[in-house]
């Protein structure tokens, strides 16, 4: 437990301790932790409050969401809120890691915030109500001041905190009624947004410090060869360019400006040591996954519901499928970069775009050779994440540079590197069978996953041989269709290309495998694919909501202009439920999306807007993966290595009208960030086939061709 | 080779390589860090500036182009732009990274097409992606900015 004196400020300050029961990583099970505290809320003597949180703005909207979440419980003006992501050398952490995934950014922290509100709230009361000789109970905190209702003599909560900070905190504060709110559940401007349109200077690669050079990295294109060796002078020979500098992995151009470093490291001859996947392609990788569906295979089981043997041998008919996801590039626009200083008093300061502070604080730590607490992380504000600065692959070469050049250095890397480094979503593959009884109901599912396990790759201790890859079936095995017989399995196919989480992790290959699949199964039952879903969830009155909400305001049934047709999907992740139907056509042969309805049940929400914008983010992200994105592996390396050949969605595919209806069921607050992305490839997907007959069971969508 | 141009008004001089796009000139050598390095190919429309007018991929553009050029960039717009007004009313940027390039394009787009369709606003912003997919949002934003400007050119 804190006691009060854990908590040195500034003078005159009251700060109280955030403590959040569990965090979970994306990709990670939800594990049950210790309590933590990461955060703290502090109320300065000029009336203004700052939450210094260990969440990471990304473009997610979560520090406006916390800043409401403050506003609101504490009863203070949202202007008079700032939140920062605070340091992981921060003296009033404790335990816990610290980082931003899993769209835990609001649902973790909403009860947690909402009690340290209180918690300030009912001592800043106590302090008033000490001053004046009156009973707490008399007064009120409203708009930053605490009033006494008899005697309408107010104060503001900046002249109180020095008192309130020594009184005790109430262990449990009474939370505000839903009527008192002021900002939750309405349209809020995010906090960060005028900056970002003004241009200011608010991401990693804008920071800049006295005597800075920068740093161009050179990095091996063959995944995770190592540096056999390199011609100096190549690189120096270009004007601008001061040294080269080697790290594990490869060498940095440091240079005067960017552009010398970059033109550098284009010239800098390099030699990279052999790999034993110098040849791999993604035909090989293709091919072993696939063989990874097969007999000879060796699958762990996820889930094992009933008895499918006695279900396939009972079916009047069985259908299969199989299909195949690529690795997809997460693409931040901004890419990999940060800051390194060295500073007289031994600490290394750090201006870094990370999800994960404290697993980049090791990492620079190790690579500075100075104990953990002398690195000072600053996390800037992220030029998109989407799980890409989860890891922490980018940041020692970064701290290698800048001790042996000792002068500040902006270290980045060229598009190139930020596609060709690998921590892709994985690539997988899948068989999926049913079970159908001579009425065409369904009465077994089976479904075995085989590719590359996520975990092995991204998780520092890796995973050990025979245990399951959570990720690879996840939203299957959790799935809330209930067939008699439901079995899920996962067979491993390693392979050397790095990955990490991205956005929506497993449910992004997983759910379009399923939902695909459902309708394939429609159509060999000869049933429309929504009454099949309704069957399925006959049990389920929360699943069924969101799929008939989405299907009623989708005009499901209804007749569509000629040569369009729709597709329906339905994909549980992070905590949410959310269905789309697409409304698709072909234009010059190409799929378009004309309209996308989302029904989205998140529990409940605090940023409807902000709710909104990630679910229009979402499903431009997942119809951008679904039409064209792949990263095609020869020679060991990635092939697609700048935008002009991986095919990012642009506005011109965009959908025409995206329609969102946010269902507040009133369940346990879930994720906004990831879950619209997982269930749009498969609603497009669904609705080609049913425009073309055609049947995709690869993607993307780009490599079938539709005349 | 010392280079001269005009950026948001003002004179500026710049000793470099001819060669330097002008983006990193902005960047590096004047301190303007608007314009961002999203591909360095011309392929993704983070770095967009106007050069004389005219929206143009500053990574793509090298200084010796611009000797005397007039340049503006995100700074240039004073904050208070009607299409930077509309951003924030439509709740653009999620990461923002992409803005500063898709705002100068929508000025660029509306100072030439003042009342544009939405099929002329889908064509002239194709060149500036957006990772986070605030598509929807900078379409409803140009139509916003463009009434707004109408309105003030008629008022
Ligand atoms: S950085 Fe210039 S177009 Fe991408
Ligand atoms: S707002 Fe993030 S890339 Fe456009």
């Amino acid at each position: 437990m804190l006691t009060r004196r854990d908590f040195v400020l500034g003078s005159g300050a009251l700060a109280v301790a955030v403590s959040v029961p569990f965090r979970a990583e994306a990709g990670a099970e939800a594990a049950a932790r210790p309590p933590f505290v990461t955060a703290y809320l502090e109320v300065s003597p000029d009336g203004s409050v700052k939450l210094y949180s260990p969440t990471t703005e990304m473009g997610q909207g979560t520090h406006t969401g916390h800043a409401v979440i403050i506003a609101d419980e504490l009863g203070v003006d949202l202007e008079r809120v700032s939140v920062v992501t605070a340091e992981p050398a921060d003296p009033f952490r404790r335990n816990g890691q610290m980082g931003s995934g899993g769209s835990w950014g609001v649902r973790a922290w909403y009860q947690p915030l909402r009690k340290a509100s209180a918690q300030a709230r009912e001592a800043l009361i106590a302090a008033a109500a000490a001053q004046w000789s009156v009973p707490a109970a008399e007064c009120r905190l409203e708009r930053g001041e605490v009033v006494h209702a008899g005697s309408q003599r107010r104060q503001g909560i900046g002249a109180l905190a020095a008192a309130a900070a020594a009184l005790p905190l109430p262990a449990e504060p009474v939370l505000r009624p839903k009527s008192e709110l002021r900002y939750t559940g309405r349209k809020v401007p995010r906090v960060d947004l005028p900056a970002k349109v003004r241009g200011e200077p608010v991401f990693a690669s804008d920071v800049e410090r006295p005597n800075m050079v920068y740093a161009c990295a050179r990095l091996s294109e063959v995944f995770g060869a190592e540096l056999d060796g390199f011609d100096r002078e190549s690189a120096t020979a270009v004007s601008g360019v001061l040294d080269v500098v080697a790290f594990p992995g490869g060498a940095a151009v440091v240079a005067t400006n960017s552009w010398a470093a970059i033109r550098g490291a284009e010239a800098l001859r390099i030699r990279f040591k052999p790999t034993p996947h110098d040849k791999l392609d993604s035909a090989t990788i293709s091919r072993q996954m696939r063989a990874g569906l097969g007999d000879g295979a060796q699958p762990i089981n996820a889930r094992a519901d009933g008895d499918w043997a006695a279900a396939q041998a009972a079916a009047r008919r069985v259908v299969a499928a199989d299909y195949e996801v690529p690795y997809l590039s997460h693409a931040p626009m901004e890419p990999w970069n940060c800051t390194v200083e060295f500073g007289g008093d031994g600490e290394v300061h750090i201006w870094a775009p990370v999800q994960t502070q404290d697993r980049n604080r090791n990492a620079a730590a190790a690579a500075a050779g100075v104990p953990v607490d002398k690195i000072r992380l600053h996390t800037t504000l992220l030029g998109g994440g989407f799980g890409r600065r989860l890891g922490s692959d980018g940041i020692a070469a970064a701290v290698v540079t800048a001790k042996v050049v000792k002068r500040p250095v902006k270290f980045f890397w060229r598009r190139e590197d930020e596609f060709g480094q690998g921590w892709y979503r994985p690539a997988q593959a899948a068989r999926l069978q049913a079970a159908l009884d001579a009425d065409g109901r369904v009465t077994g599912l089976h479904v075995r996953t085989a590719g590359p396990a996520l975990s092995a790759s991204f998780s520092p201790q890796g995973l050990p041989a025979g245990q399951l890859d959570g990720s690879s079936v996840s939203t299957i095995r959790e799935s809330r269709y209930r067939p008699a017989a439901f079995h899920v399995e996962w067979v491993r196919v390693d392979q050397p290309v790095p990955m990490a989480p991205w956005r929506a992790v497993g449910a992004t290959q997983n759910g379009y495998f399923l939902e695909c699949f459902v309708d394939e199964v429609a159509r060999a039952a000869g049933r429309d694919p929504y009454q099949l879903r309704r069957e399925l969830l006959a049990h389920d009155p929360r699943a069924l909501n969101v799929i008939d909400t989405v299907a009623r305001a989708a005009g499901w049934g209804e007749p569509l202009p000629k040569g369009r047709a729709r597709g329906m999907a339905f994909v549980e992740s992070y905590g949410s439920l959310c269905a789309e139907v697409a409304e698709v056509s072909l234009r010059d042969g190409r799929p378009f999306v004309h309209r996308v309805v989302c029904a989205l049940d998140c529990g409940s929400i605090v940023l409807p807007d902000g709710v909104r914008s990630q679910v229009e983010g979402g499903i431009v992200q997942g119809l951008s993966a679904v039409l064209g994105e792949a990263v095609n592996v020869a020679a060991g390396a990635a092939v697609e290595r700048n935008f002009d050949t991986y095919s990012m969605l642009r506005i011109t595919d965009a959908p025409e009208r995206i329609e969102t209806i946010i269902i507040e069921s009133g369940e346990p607050m879930g994720g906004v960030g990831e879950p619209p992305l997982p269930p749009l490839a498969p609603a497009v997907v669904n609705a080609l086939v049913a425009l073309t007959g055609k049947s995709i069971r690869e993607l993307p969508l780009s490599r079938h061709r539709f005349a | 080779m010392k280079i001269t141009f005009k950026v948001n008004g003002e004179s500026r001089s710049v000793e470099a390589d001819p060669e330097m796009p002008l983006l990193w000139a902005l960047r590096d050598l004047l301190g303007l860090k608007g314009a961002k390095y999203g591909c360095g190919v011309g392929a993704c429309g983070a770095c967009t500036v106007h050069v004389n007018g005219r929206a143009m991929r500053s990574c793509a553009v090298p200084l010796k182009a611009v000797q005397g050029d007039e340049i503006r960039t995100i700074e240039g717009l004073g904050g208070n732009h009607p299409v930077q007004q509309a951003w924030l009313e439509e709740q653009v940027p999620q990461c923002g990274y992409c803005q500063t390039g898709q705002i100068m394009q929508a000025v660029a787009l509306l100072e030439k097409t003042p009342q544009p369709s939405s099929e002329q606003i889908r064509a002239g912003m194709e060149g500036v992606l957006c990772r986070c997919g605030t598509y929807p949002r900078i379409e409803a934003a140009v139509h916003r900015a463009a009434g707004a400007m109408t309105t003030k050119a008629e008022g």
